[in-house]
């Protein structure tokens, strides 16, 4: 199981004197890192890093092991953390790598003045470190992880700017079943899980569950809700739920489709059922039927002489096949609805696909009209200079993002920059997630085109959707 | 034949605004693609409760009187398999069960649920009499897996695409003589040649919206692709394989028997067909006299 704990709420925050560089922090690459395996020329390798003081690389599976035999003898635990530096290469790229070291050797000294002198501590990239932490037990390490994320956090001279640093830290709790190597990747994944989530906070990552009952149990809590997502599909339990999307002058600009399930008054969250579908390959049906419901109801409110445009989620295993645009004329050709009545939601990792099919059938929707819309934009590795290259109609800041308004200047300078920047891309901007007038207030005068949530309306049936147009 | 397949009652229309129902009937009406008629909703509904009701579910279906006849039709029927002869639709409803009712009131709405269906009396009465040729090659051939109401139910929705494009577009009517007639491409390539979708597509689209079983949606999406039939080496071939193969098979008997061929899918499809269901052009010859029977029983 994943647990996540944020780091200051700093995400896409910024501050006049570090706009350039926090609008970079949008972007968090990541460089492609060599396979961890036993270096066969460690003897030939100096142990240390020169720039860090750390032990290189190609001792660490050695010395973990090391702490292996220790922990077995004393009964005691053994934590990994695994550190990456967020947006470092812009820090390369932008002053050269004198500077880099510089930085990097600054970094080191952060993270010995936190974990101590006498810790393992390992330099395992140009901008990666694991620490490994043993005999304390979890909550400790939580806050020594925590304690990381606010040393790393302090701002340092580069060049002629102030650069804050930031870190995204994995993780794991060696297990019985763990050898160094295992311990050693699983909080490497948990460190990308804390890069997807947007950086700059840390996550463990448990050990796999054991085959006895825990593992039992999810892998039949999993069967439950897929054969519940078999009997919706085969017996109508399956439903779309609306929520409008306003501009400023309170007219509907669209309607976001949400799917619900529910089977003999059991009903299901998407938090629990969207998992499953994706990983059965349910999806791909629960997807079609919802483009057709939409489409549908946006046919319905076409004759209501309502023209909002209802948004539908699609997924990666429909944007993956080949038949993805045969589906979409289906449906629209069915409900008789013109391409431009509806439009497409999509992550932005799913936009940058490069695979040929993905990029062929969003190219294809879009040469057909039908309108594309980055969701949760703000969350994932974002970036900017991806945006003049997709073929997005508009651009929807997440909701976490949204939070942070009104009293996060940064964040409101962030989302009036970029809704100036989309709007002279051609795309439209929507704030989601607005459930107080601050917010809402706060979004219109960063001039979004539209604003979305339970301030507005919570998602609801088709029907008491058009009952809601009708009293406006 | 127009029938309406909306039950929604009719209010007064106060101020001269038009009542919620009254509009939201008036846009299903527009739309001339007909969306999931409600009676299959309501019958889910109960399907999906803890404690089903037999008498509300009976109540629904003979509130139309046209519905309860079709059911009573459908159940005594050779495919669905009952053996007793049923009088009424409780009886309907407790020997088939629920599942089955809610499959045979799909098939009875699929037709009704198009305005003007008069104007395709061939097609529809073609789509008849190859779902019950299906139903019946599934009984007497009884392949694994496959039941005589999904076959007869695959056979009835299997084309239903065609009616929603040509109802679409006026010239869909010269790419349905071509890709009838073509013996090289599949049906559906020739569609996509002219159109952004095929009628395959739109009729698993149709299906999936009207909860019908995914093998069947599946099947309905795969029903041109030879390879979808091919496919030997899968052990056990799978349920879809075997409906598309049955109706392909149901299709060339009628084509026999009634001397009207105009299809090229016999050529394309047939051998993969046999071979699936374990049968010769020979032995189906020897299916000619029963089938006939079948066929005046439908009509």
């Amino acid at each position: 199981m994943w647990r996540q704990i944020d780091g200051r709420s700093r995400r896409l925050a910024i501050g006049d004197a570090e706009r350039r560089d926090s609008i970079k922090r949008l972007g968090t690459t990541r460089v492609r890192r060599r396979p961890l395996a036993v270096d066969s020329c460690a003897a030939a390798t100096p142990e240390r890093d020169p720039t860090t003081g750390f032990f290189v690389r190609s001792v660490g599976p050695r010395l973990v092991a090391r702490l292996f035999v220790e922990a077995d003898r004393t009964r005691g635990t053994l934590f990994a953390l695994w550190l990456d530096l967020d947006r470092f290469r812009q820090v390369n790229d932008s002053f050269g790598y004198a500077e880099a070291d510089a930085v990097i050797a600054r970094i080191a000294e952060r993270i010995r003045s936190v974990v101590g002198v006498r810790r393992t501590l390992l330099r395992v990239g140009s901008d990666e470190f694991v620490v490994l932490l043993p005999a304390l037990d979890a909550p400790s390490v939580e806050r020594i992880a925590g304690q990381l994320l606010v040393v790393v956090d302090q701002p340092m001279p580069l060049g002629s700017i102030l650069f804050r640093p930031a870190v995204s830290i994995g993780i794991a709790a060696r297990s019985s079943t763990d050898d160094p190597l295992s311990l050693l990747e699983r909080a490497d994944r948990a460190m990308m899980e804390a890069k997807r989530q947007g950086g700059n906070r840390f996550v463990v990552k448990a050990a796999e569950p054991p085959r006895g009952a825990s593992g039992a149990q999810l892998a039949r809590e999993e069967l439950e809700v897929e054969s519940i997502l078999h009997g919706a599909l085969e017996n109508g339990g399956l439903e779309l739920h609306y929520q409008p999307l306003l501009r400023p002058d309170g007219s509907l600009e669209a309607v976001e489709a949400l799917m619900r399930c529910s089977v003999a008054g059991r009903a299901v969250s998407p938090q629990q059922f969207i998992p499953v579908a994706e990983k059965t390959g349910l999806i791909v049906r629960l997807g079609e039927w919802s483009l057709l419901q939409s489409t549908r109801c946006a046919a319905r409110l076409r004759c209501q002489g309502c023209r909002a445009k209802v948004a539908v989620n699609v997924s990666r295993a429909q944007l993956t096949s080949p038949s993805f645009l045969s589906v979409l004329h289906a449906a629209l050709i069915c409900a008789d609805v013109p391409p431009a009545g509806i439009e497409l939601e999509l992550t932005e990792s799913l936009f940058m696909d490069a695979s040929p099919i993905v990029q062929a059938n969003l190219r294809g929707a879009r040469a057909a009209g039908v309108g594309l819309a980055i969701d949760d934009f703000g969350t994932g590795y974002s970036s900017l200079s991806n945006l003049k290259d997709l073929p997005a109609t508009k651009l929807k800041f997440d909701r976490a993002f949204i939070s942070e308004l009104p009293a996060d200047r940064r964040a409101f300078a962030i989302l009036r920059a970029i809704t100036r920047l989309a709007g002279e891309l051609g795309m439209l901007v929507v704030a989601e997630g607005i459930e107080t007038v601050e917010q809402l207030a706060a979004a219109k005068a960063a001039g979004v085109d539209a604003t979305q949530g339970f301030l507005h309306a919570r998602p609801m049936p088709e029907e008491a959707l058009l009952e809601w147009l009708r009293a406006r | 034949m127009v029938e309406s397949t909306m039950n929604v009652p009719t209010r007064g229309r106060p101020n001269g605004r038009p009542s919620l129902a009254n509009a939201l009937d008036d846009a299903i009406r527009a739309i001339d693609i007909p969306p999931r008629p409600q009676i299959i909703d309501r019958i889910r509904v109960e399907v999906l409760s803890e404690n089903p009701c037999f008498h509300r579910i009976g109540q629904l279906i003979k509130a139309d009187v046209g519905l309860a006849a079709g059911l009573l039709k459908t159940a005594n029927s050779p495919y669905f398999g009952l053996r007793t002869r049923v009088r009424s639709v409780s009886e309907a409803l407790v020997l088939l069960g629920l599942e089955l009712t809610a499959r045979a009131v799909a098939a009875i709405s699929l037709r009704r649920a198009f305005p003007d269906s008069a104007h395709y009396v061939r097609f529809w009465d073609s789509s008849a009499r190859i779902a019950a040729l299906s139903g019946w090659l599934a009984q007497t051939l009884a392949p694994p897996g496959l039941n005589a109401a999904d076959a007869y139910t695959f056979g009835l929705f299997r084309d239903c695409g065609i009616v929603i494009l040509l109802r679409r577009f006026a010239d869909y009517r010269q790419t349905l003589a071509r890709a009838n007639g073509d013996a090289e491409r599949s049906f559906t390539a020739v569609e996509q040649a002219d159109y952004p979708t095929d009628h395959a597509v739109v009729g698993s689209l149709l299906a999936t919206e009207w909860w019908l079983p995914d093998e069947i949606c599946q099947a309905i999406r795969a029903h041109h692709e030879p390879s979808a039939i091919a496919c030997l080496g899968a052990d056990p071939p799978l349920v879809g394989s075997r409906l598309i193969a049955v109706s392909q098979t149901a299709e060339h008997l009628l084509q026999q028997l009634t001397g009207a061929s105009r299809t090229q899918e016999w050529t394309k499809l047939g051998q993969a067909s046999l071979l699936l269901l374990g049968l010769t052009e020979e032995s189906l010859r020897e299916l000619h006299a029963e089938a006939a029977t079948i066929l005046a029983a439908t009509d």
